[in-house]
């Protein structure tokens, strides 16, 4: 029963150094990243002191909140994930594969919170999750705004306008994933913040309203704001953004923050801090990376959301990596919560067991969503256990109570670096799933599509030339015109996570396929380079490392993919076995508006929900469109045109007696230069 | 009764279909919610549209033989193109009339040539 379990330890090897030539840049897409942080006066349980972790059971009998109960009676969503276990499923079953075609759209509303960049605001990225919560759904925005609206109409309960500026201070646009709602266990009535939402802002703020009236709670940190600037004291090179809201565990808001990516060799480094829902006190912090890295890296932060067993008393950390993010020469020492799942005592902060996914990242692969927390049977057993996605395309598989692996996890060697780069250590060996199967077949360098290189006159037959691929992990070079990578930041699963529907043990995860390239560039000629760059893709310095970077989508000038479709796959994995039920193209990918045949799928942002109706709901294609598939197969059901590309969790709930299906369409610049400020509602004929 | 009226038949046809898909795209274009929304694909479909409806009307007008086989070719260009982007766009009723459009070519070609024969009113 592996307790910080940081799996096997890798032998580093050295490297050598070198470099060579520049080239230009194209489009783009890619992932989003790093954070950091730090926190002030706290006894962090920094890794050295977490390894005797403290036994699940008795973090739960310091637990005195009620059990979330994994096969939800009554429905929920509350939270970013739906449920605090992530999930994203709904026993709701008024709404099913049957009648499913008949959705109409009962409301939609418009912001008016949106920005495409041509002027003087950021564009918008807009991920927020609805929550549902006293009969209202409560909504954030990218313009940092929190809008209280009637379930069944759409009509507006009350607004709050945080007046935060609108300045993208660390990610390239202005970013909001929604907001949190915390209750007391017995509200006391006619007392103001007995109910209340929180939404954290690009500035570092995090604000608290009262759920009914949207006025500040006064006796939250200082008149209902907290300003968590006030703990980045190492490395400050910029605020902690709090751009996803805190996961809401009984009375705790367990807060991670965003950062900068791929700035910053040495960065503020990543603390998650345990708050007081009622006061904003801090009670504990926890730092993924031990003194001396906080130091000399930074980062390894939580930007995403994380889940939480009330019942085992353990919230589950998705940690991101160190920085920086293409080059580890100043973090040779293992770094064993860094790109990790961390499973942290929800009383203390203490690890209570760690599996790390990728040892020594010099790829960007954060963990960038929710592990899923689910109870299984797999050979006659039930297992309480979660499955972590993560960009690299792996599903991890792991008893949510020890860490040990469900199905066996192997250390298998992975290729070493070039020579060529300078300081640089490179892990021997990885942590491979047996099962499920990866969601893309990494182990072999992707076909060009000759369709694409076909039109682009052979472009992308000599640009997959001059990339190094030996295999998944293949490390960055200044070689050529670098590395390739299937996937490297931008792929694999985003921070939507896998769905879970209790009843058939089936999850449902979204994911694309996009092939990336990275190449580093010694510092001078980096800085002679042409840096041009786009939201999270281009040129990226890694200030004070000896490396700046460029990362670029394999693209065609015609802004073709140049490797072979599908781009992107809905996936339901049986996972009583592990194996996979059912794949399918999702979506369709569009450019200039001309949408290409729906087999070759789309890149994907955003996650799904399910439902006792047997029914998946998502959108996050580019297409723009919102869609509903049969769980038991994978059928398309029903779709409908969205605004933007909906890179959301959807919500379902039910009020009045009727379910609702609530859709979010803000669009990411990531995806596709499409924003959009617009919330839809939809349910059946009444 | 002009009888000049039956061998301007397709060309009238074919300036109708054009208009129709001018329609379409401009709606498609501007109107939020359509998918196309304000893209340059839909932007591309409205030029086109405007394109064949101008073809249309010098095909009515042309007198020369090799002048109206030439804008023949054109058309048939513009309206395999623009069908081609109303299906890439997946707005079917640019499709239907551009089929339209054809059909209006084909009557067109198939009728007697009014620039061959000029007619006397």
């Amino acid at each position: 029963m592996p307790t910080f379990s940081v799996t096997k330890r890798p032998h580093f090897t050295p490297a050598t150094l070198g470099w060579r030539t520049a080239t230009a840049l194209v489009l783009c897409l890619s992932p989003m990243p790093l954070l950091a942080q730090d926190s002030p006066d706290e006894p962090a349980n920094s890794p050295e002191n977490s390894s005797e972790n403290s036994p699940a059971n008795s973090a739960a009998e310091a637990t005195n909140t009620a059990p979330i109960p994994l096969v939800p009676g009554e429905p929920i969503w509350d939270s970013f994930h739906g449920q605090l276990n992530a999930q994203k499923y709904s026993p709701l079953d008024q709404i099913n594969a049957d009648n499913v075609g008949e959705l109409e759209k009962v409301w939609e509303i418009h912001t008016g919170d949106v920005a495409d960049g041509s002027g003087d605001l950021p564009a918008t990225v807009w991920s927020a999750t609805p929550v549902f919560a006293n009969d209202t759904l409560y909504i954030g925005t990218p313009f940092y705004r929190i809008i209280a609206l009637d379930p069944a109409s759409g009509e507006e309960k009350w607004s709050f306008d945080t007046q935060s500026s609108l300045e993208a201070l660390t990610q390239p646009a202005l970013k909001n994933r929604g907001v949190a709602y915390w209750e007391a266990d017995d509200p006391v009535a006619g007392e103001s913040c007995q109910k209340i939402i929180y939404m954290g802002t690009m500035d570092a703020r995090l604000f608290a309203v009262d759920a009914d009236s949207g006025e500040p709670c006064q006796g939250f940190a200082d008149n209902g704001v907290l300003n968590a600037n006030q703990w980045n004291d190492t490395n400050d090179k910029w605020p902690l953004s709090l751009l996803q809201p805190p996961t809401v565990v009984g009375d705790r808001l367990i807060l991670g923050w965003a950062g900068m990516d791929w700035a910053y060799e040495e960065a503020p480094p990543g603390t998650v801090f345990s708050i007081n829902a009622r006061t904003g006190e801090l009670e504990w912090t926890f730092q993924a990376l031990s003194d001396q890295m906080r130091e000399q890296s930074g980062t390894a932060n939580v930007w995403t959301h994380m889940s939480a067993d009330e019942e085992l008393g353990l919230v589950y950390l998705p940690v991101s990596s160190p920085s920086p993010n293409y080059w580890g020469g100043n973090r040779t020492e293992e770094v064993p919560l860094g790109t990790s799942t961390t499973a942290l005592d929800i009383e203390t902060g203490e690890v209570v067991w760690s599996r790390q996914w990728v040892h020594h990242d010099i790829w960007d692969y954060d963990i960038n969503s929710a592990p899923t927390l689910m109870d299984i049977t797999v050979d006659g057993e039930e297992i309480p256990a979660l499955i972590q996605a993560t960009k690299m395309g792996f599903l991890f598989v792991v008893n949510r109570e020890t860490g040990e692996e469900v199905w066996p996890i192997e250390e298998r060697p992975v290729p070493g670096g070039d020579g060529a780069v300078e300081g640089e250590v490179y892990a021997p060996t990885q942590p491979f799933p047996t099962k499920p199967a990866p969601l893309m077949d990494q182990s072999e360098k992707p076909k060009v599509w000759a369709l694409a290189d076909a039109v682009s006159f052979g472009q992308c037959s000599a640009l997959w030339e001059d990339l190094r691929y030996e295999g998944m992990y293949t490390p960055p070079t200044t070689e050529g015109e670098g590395t390739l990578g299937f996937p490297i930041s931008a792929g694999g699963v985003q921070w939507g996570g896998v769905a879970f529907d209790p009843e058939s043990q089936t999850a449902v995860v979204n994911t694309s396929h996009i092939v990336q390239h990275v190449r580093l560039y010694g510092r001078e000629l980096y800085e002679s380079a042409n840096r041009a760059s786009g939201n999270e893709s281009g040129f990226a310095s890694q200030e004070g490392a000896p490396y700046g970077m460029r990362l670029e989508v394999a693209l065609n000038r015609l802004g073709m993919p140049c490797w072979e479709p599908p781009f992107g796959e809905l996936v339901a994995l049986d996972m009583t076995t592990g194996d996979i039920k059912w794949r399918r193209p999702l979506g369709a990918s569009q450019q200039y508006g001309f949408y290409m045949p729906e087999s070759w799928g789309s890149p994907t942002i955003g996650g799904p929900a399910v439902t006792a109706g047997n029914v998946i709901f998502i959108g996050a294609s580019m297409d723009a469109k919102v869609r509903a598939y049969s769980l038991e197969s994978g059928e398309e059901l029903w779709s409908d045109q969205s605004e933007a590309p909906s890179v959301s969790n959807p919500a379902v709930y039910e009020y009045e007696g009727r379910q609702y299906v609530a859709f979010v369409s803000g669009g990411n610049t990531i995806l596709k230069n499409q924003v959009g400020d617009q919330v839809a509602v939809y349910a059946l004929p009444e | 009764m002009s009888t000049l009226r039956p061998t301007r038949l397709g060309a009238i046809v074919l300036l109708i279909a054009s208009l129709a898909g001018l329609a379409i795209a401009l709606y498609a274009y501007f109107v939020p919610l359509t998918g196309v929304t304000g893209t340059l694909g839909a932007l591309v479909a409205i030029l086109a549209c405007l394109a064949l409806g101008v073809l249309a009307l010098l095909l009515a007008a042309v007198k020369q033989k090799k002048a109206a086989i030439l804008l023949r070719v054109l058309i048939l260009l513009g309206l395999l193109g623009t069908f081609f982007a109303g299906m890439l766009l997946h707005q079917w009723w640019i499709c239907a009339a551009m089929g339209v459009g054809f059909i209006g070519l084909i009557l067109d070609m198939v009728r007697p040539s009014h620039h061959a024969q000029p007619a006397h009113a």
